[in-house]
């Protein structure tokens, strides 16, 4: 087995007879751009909201709720797709994210949530998950779009702008502590900080 | 001491000075008005103005006026509480355009059905509506007069009202309006126990172990019965809610198991549970082979639509809708086998394993059921089927009349059953449950009403539906409508109700004591005192009869329906009205007036205005001189003392926060049909449904039948109409509250989005709304508390703007003769 | 306004006010809610879906028994056997973060009025009492009078 490798290794390391360096490099680079642009646009193909919701499970569940919240229909038609929310934009995290999401597949293929009983079973694990990540990334894909810097006070209602200018502000609580449950049903909420 | 705050500023800068003098001044207050014959307020009680549940409240008043309310904490109903309407009370008689003179519709000084409404006085309003009343007798008897009353009306209203009608003018055209909401109920207990409204109480919420909704948003249309589920539901977590519906509301917040079902399928899943219990084993066979009869009623008959109508000449059994047959258990359980789980769940659309999970609930023997329905169930073209399929599933496991298992029908009008069921101004009825039918029953009320022999007609008069066809026809010419909005609460508006009131043969009066939609389609209008204008009566779903005082004088002209009721009665001369024979049998009352003979009889006029209260005026005692509201309910209660329908004495009921009857040696009954409970069943039974000469309720086997319409091509959605929290009774009253309507406005069409989108709409967008018979336009809602599945749209009826009746069919259950408002096929484009 | 542009208007209101007269003369119409639409017609424009107000601006109470309506928004506030939104800002253990008012003392009230540890089951579905209100013209005047209204017109007949 070893003696394979090596050998391969060997080939590997040789330096090409046939073709000039120039072309190699061309030729490699070539196809890093062609590799990586694939995977990026299986990746990109992945990360919309149609991919999304071509399991029932999302379509047929947190879809539905979605639909009737400020983030699907709203004055200015500005909408947020699953995946603005749900997965990170910056590359690194996004490949975490899809890395960890490969257990979603696993999920799919053994319908851990393929009924609307066994979802809400699990709504408060999975809803779990979602708080914690933003909480963690001081809600970095509600921050994407709504940026504390640009927030007119003078245009939201008065709790609103009490509670953003001071809480908020000061960085005591990020976006996902009070709002929770915005944009999907929420579960069982006894015991949840801020739910007491 | 009094002291204007143009005093007290002085007072306060008089007191700075001086205390920067070194001085100090006596204050009267601070910034609050403290001197208690100022600031205290005259509480008393009355029931609720709005629906069923009768809770009570404490009316604060001031100077004539009612100034606050709030929740009774004393009363068993509610306990303090109030729903938003309850609370809003104190503002329902103060609407702006409050009616305050009779207006009669005149050109040039005389009446003229296309004449504008003028302000008249009682004397000329009377006096043509006398006229019309009786040239109508004349020519045409009888059937060429009608009234159409209400659910909402008090008790001695109502019975005044059957009185003038059926003993007075001799015909049995009189219907409640209670009869678009609890006839189907009426029909099922009928049919089932032979005695009417429910064997359990309120108090059942208190031990249920599961809740079962058939058709019922209690959520928003009884919210304080819906605190008390709530209550049990959050503070015994064991307990557990199902609600069944045809598109999801409010009361599925609660829901542990909710499910949404086709139109018209909870016969076939009524038909499964049954099924289910019987296949599991779960049949209670002792209770069933000693307290229970299996029938079979007929099927195939018809949905009570003009016998013309092609789906009339096509049923079997439009004839004899409600005929049975015994059958033993073995063919009920062989009947009703046909509905196993895969077809209940085909027929219905809900999967089987959330039908598997409510049979369970029923078929368990440790889990208390209490189910509830209301209009879900009753406003159905097999709404007395219904009702007995639930009892049928009550009944086979034993579960009724004990604390928790409990079928309760619940109501919709404040005294639906106090005065349309327990006083009998249905077309069919006499007080305590008796019929016109029935020879007995007319010669006991004609015996309690010093009445000669064939005084009351044996006819069944017309029902809602049918009065409003006959309107239409010219064979009812006058008639009189009193507390009911029904030209926009009766169905198929534009085709069946508005062409009969603005008949050129017909006079239409309408009293009311806000300018309705009807009363806009009347001759004449009566402007009429309201809620504690006047001293009442309401009995809620529970059986429980509430009293109050006149606590404020009605404004202007307005009087009660009562005092319109009795004081029109003077009109009449008994020789006008009855014929030569009847009169024959009682030649001493031929030269008498109605009121003479109806209402000084020497029993309504029995008890001297020195008894009335002396802290409250009593208009109508002191217009006729004696006690008459007393008079009236001591004769009344006469009818059912002795026959499982016992009230109390008058006085005791100003006392008590209600009583439910059978009141028995002066205790009231809580769950009927149980020994020990009730007094009425014999020692040794156990239980006993008296109301059937032998004893037991039955249990029918019926069929899953199809609905009157259903959608098509051209009518693709169905319709379902309904209610909203905020507003009550057509929206005549709650409308005029500025809180209630900001908070619910305008009726708009709750769709689902899917649909939205597949039409092309938007939220907001205006719409038509449109069926083989009319159209409304309105907004389309694809948020908020309705959300309605595929396929199907609700549309509030409460907004005088948009008459949604317009559209619904008027096609009824052909047993109770009850309005399907729940089902026709629409369709709906941009307008 | 010059004189002119004065009479003007005047005449346009009279003539407007002429044509409304004569309206309903020929059409006369008593029910206040349908705002002159006879009873076979539709009304074409029936008012746009509404939000309702969101300024946060407490509300007087006809009287101290009312519950205070609600002055912002609620769409998608959950209240169900999940959770419920607004006891996360309205409950006692959330006002001092939220500085929404509290609940009143009468919600700790179970059916027996004792009070309990927390709020009543029996009142946990707020909306039953409590409702929002979208910012309109009542369709019919009321004339509710409150009750200091009358208070200080006794003190003025004193």
């Amino acid at each position: 087995m070893t003696k394979y490798l090596l050998r391969y290794w060997r080939i590997f390391r040789k330096p090409s007879v046939h073709y000039s360096l120039g072309a190699l490099t061309l030729g490699g680079f070539m196809a890093g751009i062609m590799f990586w642009g694939g995977f990026n646009t299986a990746l990109e193909a992945t990360n919309t909201e149609t991919f999304c919701i071509s399991c029932h499970e999302m379509e047929n569940n947190v879809y539905q709720e979605l639909q009737s919240t400020v983030h699907f229909t709203n004055r200015s038609g500005v909408r947020a797709t699953c995946p603005d929310c749900h997965v990170p934009h910056e590359w690194t995290n996004k490949i975490a994210r899809k890395i960890q999401a490969s257990k979603e597949v696993w999920g799919t293929i053994f319908g851990t949530i393929n009924t609307r009983e066994k979802f809400e079973n699990n709504r408060l694990r999975l809803a779990k998950h979602e708080w914690a990540r933003l909480k963690a990334n001081d809600s970095l894909e509600c921050r994407n779009c709504h940026n504390f810097e640009f927030m007119d006070f003078t245009r939201q209602s008065s709790r609103a702008s009490q509670q953003h200018s001071t809480a908020l502000g000061s960085g005591e609580k990020t976006c996902i502590d009070c709002h929770k449950g915005i944009a999907h049903t929420l579960p069982d909420m006894s015991g949840i900080e801020g739910w007491e | 001491m009094s002291l204007s705050r143009r005093q007290f500023i002085k007072a306060q800068a008089a007191s700075i000075a001086a205390t920067a003098g070194g001085l100090s001044l006596p204050a009267a207050s601070a910034n609050l008005i403290t001197a208690t014959d100022e600031t205290s307020l005259t509480w008393s009680k009355a029931p609720c103005r709005f629906c069923g549940t009768g809770c009570s409240v404490n009316v604060a008043t001031k100077e004539g006026r009612v100034v606050a309310t709030h929740g009774d904490i004393k009363s068993q109903v509610n306990r303090g509480l109030n729903c938003v309407k309850g609370y809003f009370l104190s503002k329902i008689m103060y609407g702006n355009d409050r009616l305050t003179t009779p207006l009669l519709r005149m050109k040039n000084g005389v009446y003229d059905k296309e004449g504008d409404f003028t302000s008249v006085s009682w004397d000329t309003a009377f006096d043509v509506m006398a006229e019309k009343f009786k040239k109508t007798l004349k020519e045409k008897g009888p059937d060429g007069v009608g009234m159409f009353g209400s659910g909402q009306w008090t008790v001695w209203e109502g019975y005044a009202a059957v009185k003038l009608m059926k003993a007075g003018f001799r015909t049995n055209n009189i219907d409640p309006n209670a009869r678009h909401c609890m006839a189907s109920a009426v029909g099922g207990f009928m049919r089932t126990f032979g005695i009417d409204e429910p064997m359990g109480c309120y108090d059942d919420f208190e031990h249920a172990d599961a809740f079962v909704l058939w058709g019922s948003n209690m959520a928003e249309m009884h919210p304080i019965l819906w605190t008390r589920l709530t209550d049990r539901r959050l503070s015994a977590p064991e307990t557990q809610v199902c609600v069944l519906s045809t598109y999801e509301h409010r009361s599925f917040e609660l829901a542990d198991l909710p499910i949404i079902f086709t139109p018209q399928s909870d016969l076939a899943i009524g038909n499964f549970i049954a099924n289910y219990i019987i296949q599991n084993n779960a049949v209670n066979t002792e209770f069933v082979n000693k307290h229970t009869n299996f029938r079979k009623g007929n099927a195939d008959i018809g949905y009570g639509l003009r016998p013309e109508h092609p789906l009339e000449q096509k049923a079997k059994n439009s004839d004899n809708v409600g005929g049975s047959k015994p059958i033993s258990f073995e063919e009920y359980a062989k009947f009703v086998s046909e509905y196993d789980v895969k077809k209940a769940s085909e027929i219905s659309g809900v999967s089987e394993d959330k039908l598997i999970k409510l049979a369970k609930i029923y078929a368990d023997p440790k889990i208390k059921v209490m189910s509830l329905w209301t209009m879900g169930v009753n406003q159905h073209t097999r709404g007395v089927w219904m009702n007995n399929l639930i009892y049928n599933i009550h009944l086979l496991t034993g579960k009724i009349s004990e604390p928790g298992n409990s079928p309760f029908s619940l109501t919709g009008q404040p005294s639906a059953c106090g005065t349309a069921r327990e006083v009998g101004t249905f077309s069919h009825r006499l007080p305590a449950d008796m019929v016109v039918k029935n020879p007995k029953h007319r010669a006991y009320a004609e015996k309690i009403w010093k009445l000669p022999e064939g005084t009351v007609n044996p006819k069944v008069g017309a029902h809602a539906v049918l009065q409003n066809r006959k309107l239409k026809d010219g064979e009812i010419n006058a008639y009189w409508v009193q507390c009911n909005n029904n030209i926009q609460a009766a169905a198929n508006i534009n085709e069946e109700a508005l062409p009969g009131y603005r008949n050129p043969d017909n006079f239409i009066v309408v009293s009311d004591a806000y300018p309705t939609v009807t009363a806009q389609a009347a001759d004449l209008i009566l402007p009429t005192a309201m809620w504690v204008e006047k001293e009442g009566a309401y009995g809620n779903a529970e059986r429980r009869t509430q009293f109050w005082h006149q606590l404020v004088d009605a404004p202007g002209e307005a009087k009660s329906d009562l005092w319109q009721l009795v004081e029109f009665s003077k009109r009449f001369k008994i020789s006008e009205v009855w014929p030569a024979e009847l009169i024959a049998k009682k030649p001493e009352y031929k030269d008498l007036s109605l009121y003479e003979v109806l209402f000084k009889n020497g029993n309504v006029d029995k008890f001297p205005l020195e008894q009335t209260s002396k802290d409250y005026n009593n208009f109508e005692a002191k217009e006729f001189g004696f006690y008459i509201q007393k008079g009236l309910f001591e004769e009344y209660a006469q009818f059912g003392r002795g026959h499982g329908h016992d009230l109390a004495d008058f006085d005791r009921y100003h006392e008590e926060r209600g009583l439910r009857w059978p009141v028995v040696d002066g205790k009231e009954t809580l769950w009927r049909f149980r020994e020990g409970s009730d007094p009425y069943v014999t020692k040794g039974k156990g239980f006993e449904f008296y109301g059937k000469p032998d004893g037991r309720a039955n249990i029918f086997a019926l069929p899953y039948e199809p609905p009157a319409e259903s959608p098509d091509e051209d009518y693709p959605f169905w319709l379902s109409t309904g209610r909203v929290l905020e507003h009550w009774h057509s929206g005549s009253m709650t409308q005029r509250v500025p809180e209630l309507y900001k908070a619910f406005p305008d009726a708009v069409c709750f769709m689902h989005p899917k649909d939205a989108k597949e039409k092309g709409f938007r939220r907001g967008d205006k719409v038509r709304i449109a069926s083989r018979r009319g159209e409304i336009i309105t907004r389309i809602e694809t948020r908020g508390r309705n959300k309605p599945p595929q396929g199907l749209v609700f549309v509030p009826w409460f907004d005088a703007r948009q008459l949604i009746n317009k559209v619904t069919l008027d096609a009824t259950d052909p047993i109770s003769k009850q309005t399907d408002y729940k089902k026709c096929a629409i369709k709906i484009e941009k307008a | 306004m010059n004189k002119l542009s004065r009479l003007s208007l005047f005449a346009l209101i009279a003539a407007g006010s002429l044509l409304l007269s004569l309206q309903a003369h020929t059409e006369e119409q008593v029910a206040t809610l349908r705002k002159g639409t006879e009873l076979n017609k539709e009304n074409p424009k029936p008012a746009p879906l509404q939000n309702p107000s969101n300024k946060d601006i407490k509300r007087a109470r006809s009287y101290p028994m009312q519950p205070p309506t609600i002055p912002h928004k609620t769409d998608n506030y959950q209240t169900n056997l999940n959770a419920n939104k607004c006891l996360s800002c309205h409950s006692r253990s959330r006002v001092e973060e939220s500085q929404a008012p509290m609940i009143s003392v009468t919600h700790f009230m179970n059916r027996d009025g004792n009070f309990l540890a927390d709020v009543s089951p029996r009142r946990y579905f707020c909306k039953q009492c409590h409702v929002t209100q979208v910012e309109r013209k009542a369709l019919v005047k009321n004339d509710f009078k409150d009750v200091n209204e009358m208070l200080k017109k006794d003190r003025k007949a004193h």
